[in-house]
């Protein structure tokens, strides 16, 4: 079952140093998962529609236009445009900037935060473990969308809020993730065994317990970064999320664009099917990732 | 472990004491209330006929005052009155749950009975076509937004059956009321089931690489009793976690689910009563809710123990 | 046969036409309509949405109505409701009514003027009751006090004479409240003379009336009942809609756009698509900088390409005009000669000139452009037009921003003057300018969301409501309109149009084409079989 990766390190050991051996390590990883290399493709064509989308874009995506209002996809809108005569490929270019930064900044700010409450919680326990397990517990006593959607309501809808609405409902579901594994982990014999020969608890958490952690963590954060597209999708078909006139892909997708889902599906195929691809390569990248980094494999 | 249970149901006593805390100051924190929304409807804002009616409703009270009024009330039982319609909170909630509750369930049980055997032949068979395609299949479950497969359903069967699966009535008999809901289940349990086995394709291979597994390889243990017997009782660990988690993650999902097909259950109404400022109803539906989550968890804790031969009661 | 014994023959054939169409009529079947959310409450008294006016109308009984077989409401459509005659005196200041006999109210008690009299005096705030919100009471600036003659007998005190107070009346906001309920008993469960009783309202679900058995006006109304299905999402109950799961629609629910879906998945559907009095407008606060300044805010009005509003949200099918309702469908608004001279509504390109050079004057241009701050409701009905607002307002230097405000904090914020320019609708309750003049442009009233106060106007605003010769009334709003419009008080960007569809089987309904909120009696509905 494993038999690739073995042939990867036999692979590796044989080729030539310097850049070269950069070039076909990647090269070589891209064979060995097909699928997290479209995954690393899909997610590279957003990043760069997410940076470039000002030179991308052929027009500007907040322009209305009365006489191009719902203009069917042809040689002027190449995707067609929205009730409001915006050009639809530009709106999906500049919306990808906004997926990104909601998907990344969220997947970050909720893991880092996880991460250090789940290792601490799990590696420390005693009252630190008690008190955060409380928080954690409250924390997920409320469904993600209620928290969001109350947190929302009390910051007002925004860019940042919505990172920070969506981030934060991240949190316990990493944390209790971490702190079982951790648990689990500090029974393991390499982990006495480091205690026994005298080192320090922080050390033998950073040291040994966090890079075994990682494998979860990655599953998580990738599955993370794509349903962060999803639940601002979710947020902004209950009326929240980022605001208009910003191409968000969720609000291009829900309200007003489902309405006219008959008239013209076009304004719900395309930003769905970007959507849909953006989560489906962060996620196919998710789980290549999960198989490179896994410790156990690479040995 | 009867010393584990009691400290533990103290412990959950403390969560909901702080959950209460929490969700009181949350919905304080957000602007407007409800006269604020009464008089929206009227179009304007009265100054003194809204103190008036803060006055009435117990709002311009100082808020430990109103924290204290709501909690002594819930320990009697008095779950006060929805300051929408005015009616007993219990007989705004009472009617809807069971609704959401038929809904989670079949939801939960959809994805269980997909999730958990695919992902297990997806681990049992990793690299291979079957793989692949399992897991493509279940990348697409969480690729697509869950509204947009509700709304995508609903426009299939206006088209092709020329009616829709929404809820307008009471469904009259058990057959009729499995056929209402399997539909918004499906959708909100396609997302569920493909993060099951994910989740338990994953912790399967972590679980066949483990030292053991190998060892039972090398004595000669057949493949199926290795994948089933050994790896298969060790990999559902974190699935059960995942499940208990998923549980509370469900009534997202139900939430605008339960909007796309119009079902009246508690989800929708949350968000409805978090829009109206229905401090009474979220408030209590949210404790609920809280109580629901933190046994679930409970339960989920005391299965892990009892799978995990690791983990002993602290 | 003679050519007049031929046309007598068809006279009389048509007048015996009627009772065969009267018997035509079927009783029976309930009708099943969707609904848009929860209503605020039953009392309509207390509330200014069709979302309570839609299902409680028929709940009621006014003292005069709009003809629910008309489809226009104006002086000349009213009829008697509980009241079989009225008249006013010769100074044109007392109006009194003769009220039907025999009327009980739901709960079986006997409809008096005692209960008229209540009505009005909670209105204004002088009974011993008082109702929680009463957003009104500016109607009743006029009406000194209301007396019960007799038990069958009502006059209304004016101070100066008033023809359309009758119009008031008709509105489907001006029910006849009984004195013996309370106002709070009123929103939860509400007790009329009308043609259905409440039965329940379950939040986010449905709400349910059934036939009054014993409805004064006999044999009416038809339908057992009247049914709603709340359905939140937009898209779900206009499908439900067009899978044939309701008779009808929310009122102007299907947007201009919609509706041709709507017709082409359901041939059959009858849609009504007229203005529905609600127009697009927008508030200034003239009280923050620059927009105190007149240069400022005339240039916006200047700027609004209000055709360009109309194509991208009605596909073309909206009204421009001032504050009335332009004709055909409206009574009183500007025709379109006169609207030409507003400033704002003449050449688009010789406009956008006027409102730079304006800006220009105010110290702004394409080097010194104005950061600005839209605010509007969080609900796309607000915010598509809000949108398009700044779209348009770059081509005079002005760089606004969209903020989205929740409900919750809409009023609060604009009582706080907490906002620079705000994209708003405005509903009328009746085509006719001593309501819309009085609501949003009177000095003091509640709805006047910007505060604007012109002593001079109001002056008109009062002339033209004691007028009793229509043309020369007409006349003098046509100024006034031109003057708000002019002054920037509230500038219109246009005057909304949307369907709202039955399915063919429902008969005897009559929508009205310049007015969305008195047309829900319903007594006269029924389903053919």
């Amino acid at each position: 079952m494993t038999q690739p990766v073995i042939d990867h390190a036999a692979e590796l050991a044989k080729a030539g140093a310097g850049v070269e051996t950069r070039l076909s390590k990647a090269w070589f990883l891209m064979r060995s998962y097909p699928l997290g290399a479209i995954g690393l493709l899909l997610f590279f064509i957003l990043v760069f529609c997410g940076v470039f989308a000002d030179w991308l874009a052929p027009m500007d995506p907040v322009k209305t236009n009365a006489d191009t209002s719902l203009a069917l996809p042809g040689t002027i809108h190449v995707l067609g445009a929205d009730v409001m005569g915006r050009d639809l490929l530009s709106r999906i270019i500049h919306g990808a900037r906004i997926s990104l930064a909601v998907g990344i900044g969220s997947t970050i700010f909720g893991c880092l935060l996880g991460v250090i409450i789940g290792l601490a919680s799990g590696y420390l326990l005693g009252w630190f473990d008690l008190i955060t397990q409380r928080i954690i517990d409250i924390m997920q006593a409320l469904p993600l969308l209620v928290m969001a959607l109350v947190m929302a309501a009390a910051l007002g809808p925004s860019l940042e809020n919505t990172i920070i609405a969506i981030s934060i409902p991240l949190v316990p579901h990493v944390a209790r993730v971490i702190r079982s594994n951790t648990l689990s982990l500090r029974e393991m014999p390499f982990v006495e065994a480091a205690k026994a020969i005298g080192m320090s608890e922080t050390r033998i958490a950073v040291k040994h317990v966090l890079p075994n952690t990682f494998a979860p963590l990655i599953v998580l954060a990738t599955a993370q970064l794509g349903s962060a597209i999803l639940t601002e999708a979710s947020l902004s078909f209950l009326g929240l999320g980022i605001p208009e006139p910003h191409p968000s892909w969720g609000r291009m997708l829900s309200e007003s664009a489902a309405e006219y889902v008959r008239t013209a599906p076009w304004l719900v195929i395309f930003p769905g099917i970007a959507i849909s691809l953006a989560v489906f390569g962060a996620n196919l990248l998710g789980d290549a990732v999960r198989d490179i980094l896994d410790p156990r494999q690479r040995s | 472990m009867a010393s584990y249970i009691i400290r533990r149901t103290l412990l959950m006593v403390v969560t909901l004491i702080g959950l209460s805390i929490v969700i009181f100051a949350m919905l304080r924190l957000v602007p407007g209330n409800i006269a604020d929304i009464l008089f929206d409807a009227a179009g304007f804002i009265d100054p003194a006929e809204k103190a008036q009616l803060e006055e009435e409703l117990g709002l311009a009270d100082p808020i430990p005052v109103q924290y204290w009024n709501w909690i002594v009330g819930l320990l009697q039982g008095d779950l006060g009155f929805s300051y929408v319609s005015e009616l007993p909170t219990i007989d705004e909630i009472a009617p809807r749950l069971p609704i959401t509750a038929k809904l989670a369930v079949l939801a939960l049980f959809f994805s269980v009975i997909f999730g958990l055997p695919l992902g297990v032949i997806s681990a049992v068979n990793q690299n291979s076509k079957l793989d692949y395609f399992l897991r493509v299949i279940s990348l697409s479950g969480l690729s697509l937004p869950s509204f947009w497969l509700a709304l995508l359903i609903l426009m299939a069967f206006v088209s092709w059956f020329g009616s829709m699966p929404i809820y307008t009535n009471p469904p009259d008999n058990l057959w009729d009321e499995l056929l209402l809901y399997s539909v918004p289940a499906a959708a909100v349990g396609f997302r569920s089931s493909a993060l099951i086995m994910r989740l338990t394709r994953s912790s399967m291979l972590e679980v066949l690489r483990q030292d053991y597994i190998r060892t039972a390889k090398a004595k000669g243990a057949s493949d199926n009793s290795v994948n089933y017997g050994h790896a298969l009782s060790n990999a559902v660990l974190p699935v059960i976690t995942i499940i208990g988690i998923e549980a509370a993650f469900l009534i997202g999902g139900l939430i605008v689910t339960e909007t796309v097909f119009n079902i009246p259950g508690v989800a929708r109404f949350l968000v409805e009563a978090i829009q109206w400022r229905d401090y009474p109803i979220v408030q209590n539906l949210v404790m609920f809710i809280g109580l629901v989550v933190v046994v679930t968890n409970f339960l989920v804790d005391l299965l892990y123990v009892a799978l995990d031969p690791r983990i002993k009661y602290e | 046969m003679q050519p007049k014994t031929w046309l007598a023959g068809l006279a009389l054939a048509a007048t015996l036409a009627v009772p065969v169409y009267a018997a035509a009529q079927q009783a029976g079947g309930t009708l099943r309509a969707y609904h848009r959310g929860n209503p605020p409450s039953g009392s309509i008294h207390e509330e200014a949405t069709y979302d309570t006016t839609r299902p409680y109308m028929g709940v009621f009984n006014n003292l005069v109505m709009f003809d629910q077989t008309k489809d226009m409401e104006s002086l000349d459509t009213v009829v008697a409701d509980l009241a079989t005659s009225w008249s006013w005196d010769s100074s044109k200041t007392k109006i009194t009514f003769q009220l039907q006999k025999g009327v009980k109210w739901h709960d079986g008690k006997p409809f008096t003027a005692k209960d008229v009299q209540c009505t009005w005096d909670l209105l204004q705030g002088k009974g011993k009751a008082k109702l929680r919100k009463n957003p009104r009471k500016i109607w009743y600036w006029n009406l000194k006090e209301t007396t019960a003659d007799n038990d069958h007998q009502v006059t209304f005190h004016l101070n100066q004479p008033q023809p359309s107070f009758l119009a008031l009346l008709a509105s489907g906001y001006s029910p006849v409240y009984p004195c013996h309920v309370a106002p709070a008993t009123m929103r939860t469960n509400p007790i009329g003379t009308g043609p259905f009783k409440f039965v329940e309202l379950k939040q986010n679900e449905s709400i349910k009336f059934v036939k009054n058995p014993d409805y004064w006006k006999k044999g009416k109304p038809y339908l057992d009942g009247q049914e709603f299905t709340i359905v939140k999402s937009r898209s779900t109950r206009v499908l439900g809609f067009v899978a044939d799961k309701f008779d009808m629609t929310h009122p102007n629910d299907i947007t201009i756009p919609l509706l041709k879906d709507v017709k082409e998945q359901n041939p059959a559907a009858v849609c009504y698509t007229y203005p529905t009095n609600i127009s697009y407008n927008i508030i200034v606060n003239r009280e923050q900088a620059p927009f105190d300044n007149p240069d400022v805010r005339l240039a916006m009005s200047y700027a609004m390409d209000r055709d360009a509003f109309i194509k991208i949200l009605m596909n073309g099918e909206g009204a421009k005009g001032g504050v009335m309702l332009p004709p055909p469908n409206g009574v009183w608004g500007m025709p379109p000669d006169v609207l030409a001279k507003t400033p704002g509504y003449g050449d688009k390109t010789a406009d956008i000139k006027k409102g730079q050079e304006l800006m220009k004057k105010a110290g702004f241009g394409p080097d010194n452009r104005l950061s600005a701050v839209v605010s509007t409701r969080n609900v796309a009905t607000y915010r598509d037009p809000a949108v398009i607002l700044i779209d348009q307002l770059k081509a005079i230097y002005i760089d606004a921003e969209l903020k989205t405000i929740e409900n919750s904090n809409w009023h609060a914020t604009v009582a706080k003057k907490d906002y620079q320019i705000g994209m708003n609708l405005t509903g009328l309750a009746v085509d006719d300018p001593d309501v819309a003049l009085f609501e949003n442009y009177a000095c003091g009233s509640q709805r006047n969301y910007t505060g604007y106060c012109n002593k001079d106007l109001q002056a008109l605003f009062e002339k033209q409501s004691s007028m009793s010769d229509v043309e020369a009334r007409k006349k003098l709003v046509w100024e006034i309109d031109a003057k708000l419009q002019a002054d920037v008080a509230r500038p219109m960007i246009a005057h909304y149009n949307a369907a709202t569809c039955l399915q063919p089987r429902v008969q005897g309904f009559v929508r009205k084409r310049n007015g969305s909120y008195s047309d829900w009696r319903m007594e006269n509905v029924w389903l053919k079989q």
